[in-house]
């Protein structure tokens, strides 16, 4: 298989250099198009903010690595700060190999993320709209998505929160049942107090309230979001009306005291409610927690349970890289058979060139009545000689598990008869 | 028919045993094949219950309501079809475990002892007396769901809040959600006994020569409906909500039990027919 990939990724290059290579949607198209002027039958681009890569079945035998990495930076324009070495080749089974492991989101920063794997079909799809997506890629493409569903289905790799602020949306939704009719009150405008509300309101969280030292800035928050604004003295009086409060302030004390929270908690009947507090120091006072119906988390809290998802994703690669072993024998037996088939036939037609330029030439030896003879025992003779290797070929390709062996007696093959090429551009056509 | 019942005896425990392992390895472990055949298996074994049933009423030609060990098929099955209903209706399907070992565990004691009765007094063949055991047996087995409810609520409440987030956080259904399956099930419960006990008082005066308002079923009965009476008015004018009245269930629960077990295995009345 003359599959190559070469690319670049968080492993190899930092964000300046990742953000330099990052193509948009036209940008791709536009470099699929001269790609397979150029280099390729068959080729895709994935580009996120964390990869750049590119996957191809060059027209030649051997891709020029190179030349390839050449042609991406200058494509983007991005010589002084891309080199060379940011990029990392694959080829032939390594190449679907690495494909398979972004897909299944072992290869991401954040191990599982559920993100790439609709990234990669995108990419596929820019590269079939852009006419750069042969039977090989197609198929590559199909394994791609399989691997990806049967890893989401059949390991927990893309579960649970890997950051604070989806953790808290997690537990949200593990304490209540419909986010639309809850209500939530940030207290301070900080970046991850902000970011939960963000996610919050993504999850659909009914109505949003906000409290602020700076009414002026919870009122631009509220501008963004919508929502509305409560007093920052009355705070603890909004605590009635809400389900959940996510509090980011900067105080030397705590805000929230447990007095505090027992009156509230008479007041709303003891309704549950949960506390995101990523203040450092803490707002909310830790003894609260123990009172009944009240899920006081803080930052500490939040951080263990991303930390201990993060292990549990990381334990369930084994299953994953079990997963992609099999899709990629799958894959290779079908890239096999692929081969099997044209190289059957190439070995027919060049036996059958022989017999007819040796008839050809020594057909004025015989007599007219005979020539007819001549060529039926001749076209014999060659079958004969075919049937036995024809024969082992095909039961190859129809048993499992005999790839590697199929692929030595291809290329055996191939190399006795001088066969050019492998046998793909017969299928494409 | 005969030969089907004795069958039947056997193999209810069987599936009901199966259905219990195919949710029990679908909640501790991940196997997708088991994910997509447990609820199907679920409601074949509901339906097969059903045939067993009826089976039972035409064979020995009265409703299988006359002693323990006919009740705790119905229970089983009033239990395995209460729980299909949930999982359907929330599509929820994690609880199948805690509640189905129920179902499981009456219906494996009425297979061991059950006996072909052909000789029951007349009146256990009404139809009103139908109704009020129906009634009864709903009840029970309702607040019984309710029960199994508010344990996993606990269960739930405690890793959240102790925040040990293992296969329970993981696999269960939220806090919310149990509690209105607990209390829905428990106000279903509350009015099934209410309708038992207004039929039972009514229609077993006449009938029964020998009745009592003192008999001890009927007060514990009673003694039980105005404890859930009282709870129910305290959730709606109190407001009480969370944990506290996960306990309260809970405690009821463990009365009902008790109540029910002493009162059917040790007091005799003219409730008795066993």
């Amino acid at each position: 298989m003359n599959l190559f990939s070469i690319g670049i990724s968080h492993h190899s290059a930092s964000v300046d250099v990742r953000e330099r290579m990052w193509l948009s949607a036209d940008e791709v198209r536009s470099a699929l198009a001269r790609l397979k002027e150029r280099y390729f039958h068959e080729c895709v681009l994935v580009s996120t903010c964390n990869r750049t890569e590119l996957y191809g079945i060059g027209t030649g035998p051997a891709v020029d690595e190179a030349e390839l990495t050449r042609f991406l930076i200058d494509f983007k324009g991005a010589s002084e700060s891309v080199q060379g070495s940011h990029f990392l080749p694959a080829h032939a089974t390594g190449a679907v190999n690495h494909l398979f492991k972004v897909a299944s989101g072992v290869d991401s920063m954040v191990i599982g993320d559920i993100q790439i794997l609709g990234q990669v079909k995108d990419a596929f799809t820019l590269a079939r709209e852009s006419g750069t997506l042969g039977p090989i890629m197609n198929r590559l493409m199909q394994s791609t998505l399989h691997v990806g569903k049967r890893v989401r289905t059949e390991t927990s790799i893309c579960e649970g929160a890997v950051s604070v602020s989806y953790a808290a949306v997690e537990l949200a939704s593990k304490i209540f049942a419909d986010l639309s009719r809850k209500s939530v009150l940030l207290i301070g405008a900080g970046e991850t107090g902000e970011l939960t509300l963000r996610h919050l309101v993504g999850k659909g969280v009914g109505h949003v309230k906000i409290a602020n030292r700076t009414r002026e800035k919870a009122e631009a928050l509220v501008a963004a979001m919508g929502g509305t604004v409560v007093d920052y003295e009355r705070l603890v009086d909004a605590l009635c009306t809400v389900d959940i409060v996510v509090t980011s302030v900067n105080s030397p004390t705590y805000i929230v005291q447990p007095d505090d929270v027992h009156r509230v908690m008479r007041q709303r009947s003891h309704n549950p409610l949960f506390i995101i507090d990523i203040g450092v120091p803490r707002n909310v006072n830790p003894a609260s927690r123990k009172i009944d119906n009240v899920f006081l988390y803080d930052i500490d809290a939040l951080s263990a349970i991303v930390d201990r998802n993060l292990q549990k994703r990381t334990a369930e690669i084994p299953k994953v890289t079990s997963i992609i072993r099999q899709e990629l024998v799958e894959f290779l037996r079908w890239h096999n058979s692929l081969q099997i088939g044209p190289t059957i036939q190439e070995f027919r037609e060049a036996l059958e060139d022989i017999r007819v330029q040796e008839v050809a030439k020594n057909v004025n030896r015989f007599k007219p009545e005979d020539r007819e003879l001549l060529d039926l025992v001749t076209r014999r003779i060659v079958n004969k000689i075919l049937h036995q290797p024809t024969t082992v070929l095909k039961q190859g390709g129809e048993s499992p598990g005999r790839d590697s062996e199929n692929i030595q007696r291809v290329r055996a093959l191939r190399e006795l008869f001088g066969f050019s090429g492998n046998g793909e551009k017969k299928n494409e056509a | 028919m005969q030969s089907d019942i004795g069958f039947l005896v056997i193999f209810m425990p069987v599936l009901y045993a199966a259905i219990l392992l195919a949710y029990g390895l679908s909640f501790f472990g991940s196997f997708p094949t088991i994910d997509r055949i447990k609820t199907p298996l679920l409601i074949g074994t509901v339906l097969v219950h059903c045939v067993y049933l009826a089976l039972r009423t035409l064979a020995f030609d009265h409703p299988p309501i006359t002693n323990l060990f006919e009740i705790m098929t119905v229970l089983a099955a009033a239990i395995a079809v209460g729980y299909t209903y949930i999982e359907l209706r929330t599509k929820a399907s994690t609880t199948g475990f805690f509640i189905l070992s129920m179902a499981f565990g009456f219906q494996t004691v009425s297979s061991l002892f059950i006996r072909n009765q052909y000789d029951i007094p007349a009146y256990l063949r009404s139809m009103v007396l139908g109704f009020h055991v129906s009634a009864a047996l709903l009840g029970y087995t309702a607040i019984s769901l309710s029960a199994a409810y508010g344990f996993l609520y606990l269960m739930l409440y405690h890793e959240i809040k102790s925040s040990r987030f293992g296969l329970i956080y993981n696999r269960l259904p939220n806090l919310e959600m149990l509690e209105t399956m607990s209390h829905r099930a428990e106000v279903f419960g509350f009015v099934a006994l209410g309708i038992a006990i207004v039929i039972g008082v009514l229609w077993l005066p006449r009938v029964f020569r020998e009745f009592s308002y003192w008999d001890p079923k009927l007060v514990g009965t009673l003694v039980i409906w105005c404890l859930y009476a009282a709870e129910l008015s305290a959730k709606k004018r109190l407001g009480w909500q969370g944990r506290k009245t996960m306990i309260i269930s809970l405690v009821a629960f463990g009365f009902v039990f008790l109540s029910m077990t002493v009162i059917n295995l040790y007091l005799s009345g003219f409730h008795s027919f066993h």
